[in-house]
């Protein structure tokens, strides 16, 4: 039983250390207050083409593909200092990353692994991730955007939603049914597109927060070389499955920008005793929680780290980690009172401190959807690590086009 | 980082499991109870046997030379099959207590307590638990006080008692439970499988065990340490009730299917077991603080009572609930689970004491 860093990953973290000290604060300055807009993207482009020429793109990937061939232990040492640092990273650069990547390297062609990899490490392709629909979200595989086969090319329609930073991204990663004649899992196939193609429009969504981070697209007979099919015709839910287990084990990481417990506790350390003291059991159950999390991501990291297969209970940290950022979020603005929910009354610094807590209180409610719903996973835990028997399903050995559809 | 216990202590685990499954079931307990006896005296022989009383004490004072992780192993395995035996009260307090004493009489209890012969608690609480808060005195060799609720008294062949000298100065010392002027008077508490009892102490014979700062010192170490024990003890639990309900819900039919198919059922199992998951990696973390971390300790300790009293409470209600009115009798093991919750909610401090620790070890900047 050892938490402690192996004397490869201490060296390992001092290099790290001493290589962000050096470069991250000139990617954190004067950031762009729109941190949906272009020039966000640019700049975190820039930063990841930064990471790659220093061999900290991708950690864990081998060398001849552009990583440094490391164990997975140092991929979470270099994560755990980089969110030390306000830094403009996040799901615009871990789609490509974090998603494509590997997707494109478990399925892919060598010329496909060769065409798309090593670019996106270096920053240079952004990637955003074309599943959900309109009627499409939890249910994924009952999506209805259509692919048709034209020669060498197919021709998609139909349309997609919540498409985070399709507005920036070069290329999409895109599920589609190519034939709906059979049970809604067996008629998909999964393409790389251009998100340059003719046909294809991109518009933004102003979300709760005031962003516009997400999008809706609209493939209005859209061609994709079948050179761009990942996989096999028919087969693109495997391939999904790939998407979104690399999804769930990856949204979820905290960043410095987010509130923690820690922060939380230095607002009601502006209370009135008495009032402390009533909310304090409330903050130090929220504690035990951010400490589990904690530790069970360790005892994670211990299994990849061994080589041994993760069970689907490893799905439960995105689901903690959603509710807890929730739940901070809003006892610290319980904490603050009214004056809270307007930081310009207050000093710049706590004012700083409050629109963390404004920021956690939205992202947390997008957290609990985005990925996966908390209901989705709940019942994934259930049937998967304990075995209990899955819903009443009516969909299950029905052709996909007798289907009855709702709003 | 390795972030887990060794194939060893796994295998421990494993024989553990296996071994406690074969002699203690709900059927034993209930058995047990019926007689009427502190403790079963069979199964205390048998762990002596397999040197599970002595896991955790050097080779040299008759143990086995492990140490405290392997007591977190068998408190799990002990805390999910509720083996009606004092082993917390007498290994992983008295025993943990007397390892930290010098002298010739801490060495023998402990030769006696590793070969099963002598069944030893810790006479501490009064006013509150575990400080030296206390009324109980020490003179001239005799120690007089009265202690409350004190776990596994009514079996108890010895016991160590605080209390304070003519100074004010600290005390632990060593008194033997047959010994003229100790009166036991058992209680009738929520948890039967763990008797408490109260005690009075008039003029009773007494060899100290440790004094002052020593004394203080090694009270606070041991209570911090039995709280991680404790949360492995309440993982085995609520693991165990949480089992009990896995199967109950995939036998028992309602509208024409296993009642588990439903989501208000399914999903709140599924808390159960996320809640166990996030107790045992702060109980990990809590074990591994106890050979490495003694700085985080205190932290460690606190985090991992808070997350394993939410998952038993947890665990064991709704493992009741879901059962329907069967859960609701004395016939149903429910009871057990429900009953044994609570007790070790509040042992060794609730969660309202917990929360302070954590908050305090956050403001110092664990
Ligand atoms: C911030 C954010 C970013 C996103 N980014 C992307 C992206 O980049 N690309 C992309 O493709 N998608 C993205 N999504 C979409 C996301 O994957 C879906 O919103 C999610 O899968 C839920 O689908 P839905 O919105 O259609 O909700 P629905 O599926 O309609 O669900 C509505 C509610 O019903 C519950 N529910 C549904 N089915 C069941 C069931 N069987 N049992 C119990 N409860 C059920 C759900 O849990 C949920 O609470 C994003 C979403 C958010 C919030």
């Amino acid at each position: 039983m050892n938490v402690q860093d192996t004397p490869e990953e201490a060296r390992f973290r001092v290099e790290v250390r001493s290589w962000l000290q050096a470069t991250a604060p000139e990617f954190c300055k004067d950031l762009p207050a729109d941190r949906s807009g272009i020039e966000y993207a640019a700049r975190g482009q820039d930063w990841q083409r930064k990471k790659a020429a220093a061999g900290f793109a991708a950690i864990c990937l081998p060398q001849t593909l552009g990583g440094r061939d490391a164990s997975p232990m140092m991929e979470v040492i270099f994560a755990e200092e980089e969110a030390r640092y306000p830094l403009p990273v996040g799901p615009l650069t871990s789609i490509g990353v974090g998603l494509a990547v590997p997707t494109i390297l478990a399925h892919g062609t060598p010329e496909q692994i060769e065409r798309f990899v090593k670019p996106t490490l270096l920053g240079e392709l952004l990637w955003c991730q074309l599943f959900s629909e309109p009627a499409a979200g939890s249910d994924l595989a009952g999506l209805r955007a259509r692919a048709t086969r034209d020669g060498d090319d197919w021709i998609i329609s139909g349309q997609k939603v919540w498409n985070s930073w399709a507005h920036v991204a070069h290329w999409g990663l895109l599920v589609a049914r190519s034939d709906a004649s059979v049970p809604k899992h067996k008629g998909l196939s999964y393409f790389l597109l251009d998100m340059r193609t003719p046909g294809v429009e991109v518009r933004p969504i102003r979300q709760i927060s005031g962003e516009s981070e997400f999008n809706e697209v609209f493939l209005n007979d859209v061609r994709i070389p079948d050179c761009c099919r990942i996989g096999q015709v028919g087969e693109g839910w495997k391939v999904t499955m790939t998407t979104l287990m690399n999804e769930r084990v990856s949204v979820g990481g905290e960043s410095g920008t987010l509130p923690d417990v820690r922060s939380v506790l230095g607002l009601l350390q502006t209370l009135e005793p008495e009032l402390q003291a009533v909310y304090r059991m409330q903050l130090a159950r929220l504690a035990a929680q951010e400490q589990g999390l904690k530790y069970f991501r360790f005892r994670l990291l211990t299994q990849i780290s061994r080589g041994e297969m993760l069970s689907a209970v490893a799905g439960m940290g995105k689901l903690v980690y959603a509710n807890l950022l929730q739940d901070l979020s809003s006892l610290a603005l319980d904490i603050a009172g009214t004056a809270g929910l307007y930081p310009e009354t207050a000093s710049p610094a706590m004012a700083a401190e409050l629109k963390k807590f404004h920021d956690g209180y939205f992202w947390g409610a997008a957290l609990r959807i985005a990925g996966g719903a908390d209901e989705i996973l709940r019942n994934q835990i259930a049937e998967r690590a304990l075995g209990l028997p899955g819903d009443i399903r009516v969909d299950k050995e029905v052709a996909f086009s007798k289907l009855p559809s709702g709003r | 980082m390795d972030f887990d216990f060794s194939d060893e202590q796994k295998m421990l685990r494993d024989e553990a499991h296996r071994f406690l499954g074969d002699v203690s079931s709900f059927a034993s307990i209930r058995r047990h109870l019926e007689t009427g006896s502190a403790f079963d005296r069979g199964l205390w022989a048998r762990l002596g046997e397999m040197g599970w009383l002595g896991v955790a004490v050097a080779e040299e004072q008759g143990g086995l030379g492990f140490g405290p992780l392997e007591l977190c192993v068998l408190n799990e395995e002990l805390g999910r099959c509720l083996a009606p035996v004092p082993f917390f009260s007498t290994v992983c307090i008295a025993a943990e207590i007397l390892k930290g004493c010098t002298g010739a009489a801490a060495a023998r209890l402990l030769r006696r307590i590793v070969g099963g012969q002598a069944v030893v608690t810790l006479a501490s609480a009064e006013r509150s638990d575990w400080n030296f808060d206390i009324a109980t005195r020490f003179a001239g060799g005799k120690v007089s006080g009265s202690k409350t609720l004190v776990a596994d008294l009514p079996g108890a062949d010895a016991l160590i008692v605080t209390a304070l000298d003519a100074d004010k100065e600290p005390l632990l010392l060593l008194v033997d439970a047959l010994a003229n002027g100790v009166m036991r008077t058992a209680l009738q508490g929520l948890d039967a499988l763990r008797p408490q009892a109260h005690l009075v102490l008039d003029q009773v014979d007494a060899d100290v065990l440790a004094r002052g700062d020593e004394a203080r010192q090694l009270l606070a170490r041991v209570h911090e340490q039995a709280a991680i024990f404790a949360a492995f003890e309440q993982i085995g639990g609520a693991q165990g009730a949480l089992d009990m309900i896995a199967a109950y819900g995939q036998q028992r039919y309602a509208f024409g299917r296993p009642i588990a198919g439903n989501q208000a059922v399914k999903h709140k199992l599924a808390d159960m077991l996320v809640k166990i998951e996030l107790a045992r990696s702060n109980a990990y973390y809590g074990a591994w603080s106890l050979e490495a971390g003694p700085a985080e300790r205190p932290v460690a300790a606190a985090a991992a009572r808070l997350s394993a009293i939410e998952a038993f409470e947890f665990a064991a209600e709704e493992n009741l609930h879901l059962h329907g009115g069967i859960g609701y009798t004395w016939e149903a093991d429910c009871q057990f689970y429900y009953r044994r919750s609570r007790l070790l909610a509040v042992s060794l401090g609730n969660a309202a004491q917990w929360s302070q620790k954590l908050l305090a070890g956050y403001s110092r900047g664990i």
